[in-house]
């Protein structure tokens, strides 16, 4: 291996986060409002409690956008990456 | 019907635990202050906990949190770009101890001279020797092409074994 | 390998899935540290439709997407290491899309980390009526098929940033300081 990159590599080593990093984030995100996936799990368990279809039904049409997007993600990569490719080649 | 099966772990508490030395790292080596790096760091995860609905799979997660990581550091080096940049002629060179190889002072000078390249070549080198993503990797999560990530890499390795032959420090001429 | 059953509409109405080929890929899963598996007809893509943020500019990108779409199926796996999959795994698949029905358009290998990608698109006649995708590296296989109309750039631009905050091109942003 070429002596330089070896050094670098050594050199931008990852370094550990500082103490007590985790706790000061987890710290800050309890104090934030609730997010989406609050609001989602809170949906649900309304849901349960009070036999609402509707509420059901959304919850539903969340999940279902949820793995829309995950199948999108998954689909679009590989094409991302060719128009990447061909933006390389034409330049 | 709708038919899904998906792995499972997303939990947040997790994704902290094993990327924080990813994200704190990308900051560190880009920005070269540990407070600012920190800041940065707890703004990524902070980030993270606020679209975790958005995150998939674990994969996902790692390179979503390295993606934000490598945009706040870019942010938080041009806000603080007014302040005077350290020019990679004015990097002191190592104290009188002689430089060897695996020498902190070398890695230490390395640190110094990366972080006196300009924003893009800057950042892939850290991505690239820090991450050890392969240039089309890179180019994805800088957005930028394949052959300009490479000639980034080419040139900074050319810029940098010119200061260090100049310091006397390379394969053939380790100082000491 | 971990895998956990997440939801099962039954409440909206089972219809044929127009899948385009079979995505017999029991050989790879079986082999896969991880794995994903969606299948979406065209009522569960029209259903997840209404829930898109309008104010999302990805989101609203994606509901022009999937208007012309009847069916989404993803089969996606993660290796551990390299040389766990190999090309005879994949050839119950590329064995259909050599059909006459289908029509490759795009072929790209990456010799640096050995990745590969194909697109074929599924024809009746001279028109386009769905699309395949197969995207490989050492570590990773990835099939996809789109059953319908889909604009490819757009399919493409979305996977720059998906879901992510865009990273702004240093190089543009370098020339304004």
């Amino acid at each position: 291996m070429d002596w330089l990159e070896d050094e670098l590599r050594r050199a931008l080593a990852r370094q550990d986060a500082p103490v007590g990093f985790a706790e000061r984030v987890l710290a800050r995100g309890r104090r934030e409002p609730h997010g989406a996936r609050r609001w989602l799990a809170a949906a649900a368990m309304v849901v349960v409690a009070a036999g609402a279809a509707g509420a059901w039904r959304q919850h539903q049409g969340y999940e279902a956008k949820r793995e829309m997007m995950l199948a999108l993600r998954l689909a679009a990569a590989p094409m991302h990456r060719i128009q990447l490719e061909v933006k390389d080649i034409t330049q | 019907m709708l038919n899904v099966v998906v792995e499972i772990g997303c939990d947040f508490t997790e994704l902290l635990r094993q990327h924080q030395a990813m994200v704190f790292s990308i900051a560190l080596h880009f920005l070269r202050d540990r407070a600012t790096a920190e800041e940065v760091a707890q703004e990524v995860f902070f980030s993270l906990h606020r679209n975790l609905h958005q995150i998939e799979t674990p994969l996902h997660a790692a390179a979503w949190l390295r993606k934000v990581a490598v945009q706040r550091a870019i942010d938080e080096g041009r806000r603080r770009s007014r302040k005077p940049q350290l020019a990679l002629e004015d990097v002191a060179e190592p104290a009188a101890a002689a430089v060897k190889p695996s020498d902190p002072l070398l890695s230490e000078l390395l640190r110094k001279l990366i972080a006196t390249l300009p924003e893009a070549p800057r950042m892939v080198m850290v991505l690239r020797y820090q991450e050890d993503l392969d240039p089309s990797e890179i180019a994805a999560a800088l957005e930028m092409p394949v052959a300009t990530v490479k000639s980034h890499l080419q040139r900074s390795l050319v810029l940098l074994r010119g200061k260090l032959a100049r310091r006397g420090i390379g394969e053939s001429g380790w100082t000491g | 390998m971990k895998t956990l059953l997440i939801a099962c509409l039954a409440a909206l109405p089972v219809l044929a899935a127009p899948q385009q080929f079979q995505l017999n890929l029991d050989s790879v899963a079986a082999k896969s540290s991880q794995h994903v598996d969606v299948s979406l007809n065209s009522a569960t893509l029209q259903f997840a439709a209404k829930f898109l943020d309008a104010d999302n500019p990805d989101e609203s990108r994606v509901r022009k997407l999937i208007e012309g779409i009847e069916g989404i199926y993803v089969r996606h796996y993660n290796f551990k290491s390299a040389g766990v999959w190999t090309q005879a795994d994949l050839e119950p698949i590329r064995a259909q899309l050599h059909g006459p029905e289908w029509s490759k358009i795009v072929g790209s290998t990456n010799a640096e980390d050995g990745g590969s990608t194909e697109v074929w698109l599924h024809l009746a006649g001279n028109k386009s009526i769905g699309m395949a995708i197969v995207a490989t590296d050492p570590k990773e296989v990835t099939v996809v098929n789109i059953a319908g109309n889909i604009d490819l750039e757009t399919l493409a631009k979305l996977g720059g940033h998906f879901g992510v905050p865009k990273v702004k091109d240093p190089k543009k942003e370098h020339k304004e300081d």
